[in-house]
């Protein structure tokens, strides 16, 4: 079960990478087939139970996949020294500001759009 | 008898599995240690770096190597990437509900979280390769590499950058979201998602389906939007 699911979805990013590589450069190929594999479940109307497993495990250890390149800071440990201030400053303040805002603006949407309903 | 000591500890150093090993070993601890403290500093993916760093640092092995060794894990963020279009579809009747909240809060609240974080770099006097690097740190990691390699900037870093920022949003955001009156799991999902990337989208999953689905909806959003569009407005900009 695991496995079938699993080969559908390294499908759809082997199938993804195939089309970035001809005609979307622009565009990861995961996120391709991320596109695809949903287009394909809309046409479908369902989620096999094998990929819905295999989905699912993957996603369960989506943080353990991520430590690697978090590693990565080490390799440029020099560069981010030189310029630790302004960079720790713009990442830190720039994302606290506009996930507040993102947060605070998607809540007043969803509450205008129920008011709306409600009037109508 | 005398026992080689320096030929073990090569063979462990540069057995194909020792940084898959400590990869896990390290991953292990850290869900541990979150599990019983439930302390939100102590965020699996930091604690795990902040390990394997240490080891890794302390065995002399580089990065190039480890990151070679690490292939096994790192492989397969592709296809949990494509796995994320299933949470998706199966919140896609709440996700329609919602439609024209989620594309107004993508549109703009993405250009503002990345106008704001070059704005700011600029403003602290960083320099243009830097801001370039920069410019892409909330979309998740593959498209952030491609992204700043495409308009001038460093690819490995890029990917540090995303990091930095998944891991405070994904250590600051939930408290920060409900202390600003943000309630809605889609609101929190999708401003999650939207900022913090895959990190982020991990975060929000534990806080529940729907938010989780949001979250995955705000990430696949931006990136596909950051992937066209930045380049495009740096070409024109600059």
């Amino acid at each position: 079960m695991l496995l079938r699911g699993l080969t559908w979805l390294v499908l759809f990013q082997l199938l993804g990478t195939t089309i970035q590589a001809l005609c979307l450069p622009m565009l990861p190929g995961p996120i391709i087939g991320l596109l695809l594999l949903f287009v394909y479940l809309v046409w479908r109307g369902e989620v096999s139970a094998p990929v819905q497993e295999a989905a699912g495990s993957l996603l369960r250890y989506l943080p353990l996949m991520l430590v690697p390149p978090a590693v990565g800071v080490m390799a440029y440990a020099d560069l981010i020294a030189a310029n630790f201030w302004s960079i720790a400053g713009a990442l830190l303040l720039s994302l606290l500001v506009s996930l507040a805002f993102a947060g605070w603006l998607m809540q007043r949407l969803i509450e205008r759009q129920a008011n709306g309903g409600k009037g109508a | 008898m005398s026992l080689d000591w320096q030929g073990a500890w090569q063979a462990l150093v540069q057995h194909p599995l020792f940084a898959f090993g400590i990869t896990l070993g390290a991953y292990q601890l850290a869900v541990a240690a979150y599990e019983r403290t439930r302390w939100v500093f102590l965020q699996p993916v930091l604690v795990s770096m902040l390990l394997v760093i240490g080891v890794l640092l302390f065995c002399g092995v580089d990065y190039a190597a480890y990151r070679e060794g690490a292939q096994i894990l790192t492989v397969f963020l592709g296809p949990a990437t494509v796995a994320l279009a299933v949470p998706l579809f199966l919140n896609l009747k709440r996700i329609r509900l919602l439609f024209w909240p989620v594309v107004t809060t993508l549109l703009v609240g993405g250009v503002f979280t990345t106008l704001l974080g070059v704005g700011l770099a600029w403003l602290f006097g960083t320099e243009r390769l830097m801001l370039m690097t920069l410019a892409p740190k909330s979309v998740t990691s593959p498209i952030a590499m491609l992204v700043s390699e495409q308009i001038g900037g460093m690819a490995g870093l890029a990917a540090v950058f995303v990091l930095v920022t998944g891991i405070l949003g994904a250590v600051f955001g939930p408290a920060l979201l409900r202390r600003c009156g943000v309630r809605h799991p889609a609101a929190l999902g999708m401003a999650l998602g939207l900022t913090s990337h895959a990190v982020g989208t991990s975060r929000a999953l534990q806080e529940g389906e729907e938010c989780g689905a949001f979250a995955a909806l705000g990430m696949s959003l931006m990136g596909v939007f950051t992937a066209v569009l930045l380049p495009l407005s740096v070409a024109m900009v600059v």
